[in-house]
């Protein structure tokens, strides 16, 4: 047996492609298995950048919109044309009162990206983000929480 | 130039005349949960929550602020990280929400936007790997965010004790350093409420 030149290149296991490209190639060369052990559907949207929803934005969020800002629905709201995503957020907040993390979560969407998306609806006029003045907290709300934890058991 | 529409931005939601008000939102505040990889912060934020942990993708920014290097300032790079959080309705107008901080790099932490207006934050350390909370203590002490140590008793055991976890972690007298057990919700309910406490010192000295 001859022992591997050295100077040879050694074979990758995989092709050199970007890890992106190659789970494209993949999905178009047709990886119907018969076996039932299809990715689960979230593994596709996982590869899609996040931010090509947000047309290549990344930083156009508002900084006031945090985390646990709460987001509603203005009633009444005119119409207007929606993506699939601003369309999901909309209808996300129909029921009640939902936090930008609650949505970003529910919907699978970056959190950047949601709060883009979120800042867009509120300049459309779909949605009011409901922006606290003081993002101190003041004793009277301390005082709140703490009451309200003690009563849990 | 007498009037420059575009300088009078609208800065709230365009409203249609006549439309009914718009709807109250309950005010909500955070409770950040932070500490290293695999040390209960999912498990506290799910025993208090309403709900089942919820996940988000987020983007760390992680800048080197001349911490380490003070050479290159403007060294930036995001990563994205999965985080946990929880949800517990106070009443009809108040909110809590629980945030498990991912990671335990120093500057994994560097992300203003969680602390920004959190009530204050309980940092969980498992004794057997006490490093792996020291970025977020450094953290939350450079913010000068009210924060309690809570130790995760996990079966009731402690490698060691209250005291030497406080030793080693070097934090002030008034960081209480405490144990809980993360799988149950009065426990984890009483370990907030001790960062609760002192967040409340914190807001009362500010306000006077």
């Amino acid at each position: 047996m001859i022992p591997p030149d050295s100077d040879d290149p050694v074979p990758p296991a995989r092709p050199g492609v970007r890890p992106f490209l190659q789970s494209g190639s993949q999905h178009s060369t047709g990886g119907y298995t018969p076996t039932g052990e299809h990715p689960p559907v979230e593994a596709s949207t996982n590869t899609l950048r996040p931010f090509v929803i947000t047309s290549g934005r990344t930083d156009g969020g508002d900084p006031d919109i945090g985390m646990e800002t709460q987001v509603t629905l203005v009633p009444g709201a005119p119409a207007s044309r929606l993506s699939p995503e601003t369309r999901a957020i909309v209808a996300l907040c129909e029921e009640s009162p939902i936090s930008v993390a609650e949505i970003s979560a529910r919907l699978h969407l970056h959190l950047g990206v949601t709060r883009i998306l979120v800042g867009d609806l509120r300049a459309t006029g779909q949605l009011d983000v409901h922006v606290l003045d003081n993002d101190t907290p003041d004793p009277e709300t301390i005082m709140r929480v703490i009451r309200g934890l003690r009563s849990i058991s | 130039m007498d009037f420059d529409p575009s300088a009078n931005r609208v800065v709230g939601t365009a409203r249609i005349p006549g439309a009914p008000a718009p709807k109250k939102a309950p005010v909500p505040v955070k409770i950040i949960v932070a500490g290293g990889f695999g040390v209960g912060k999912t498990t506290t934020v799910g025993a208090i929550s309403e709900i089942s942990p919820l996940t988000t993708e987020a983007e760390m920014t992680s800048e080197s602020v001349g911490i380490d290097d003070p050479g290159q300032a403007t060294m930036k790079t995001g990563t994205t990280v999965a985080m946990d959080f929880g949800v517990l309705t106070i009443d009809q107008t108040l909110k809590l929400y629980i945030f498990g901080t991912p990671g335990q790099t120093r500057f994994a932490f560097m992300w203003d936007d969680l602390v920004r207006g959190a009530l204050g934050a309980l940092v969980v350390v498992d004794t057997n790997r006490i490093d792996d909370c020291y970025p977020a203590v450094d953290y939350f002490e450079r913010q000068g965010l009210p924060f309690v140590v809570g130790i995760n008793t996990f079966n009731g055991q402690m490698s060691y004790s209250i005291d030497e976890v406080r030793w080693a972690l070097a934090v002030r007298e008034d960081v209480p350093v405490i144990s809980f057990d993360a799988r149950f919700r009065a426990s984890v309910r009483d370990a907030l409420l001790v960062v609760l406490d002192q967040a409340l010192d914190k807001a009362i000295r500010m306000k006077s």
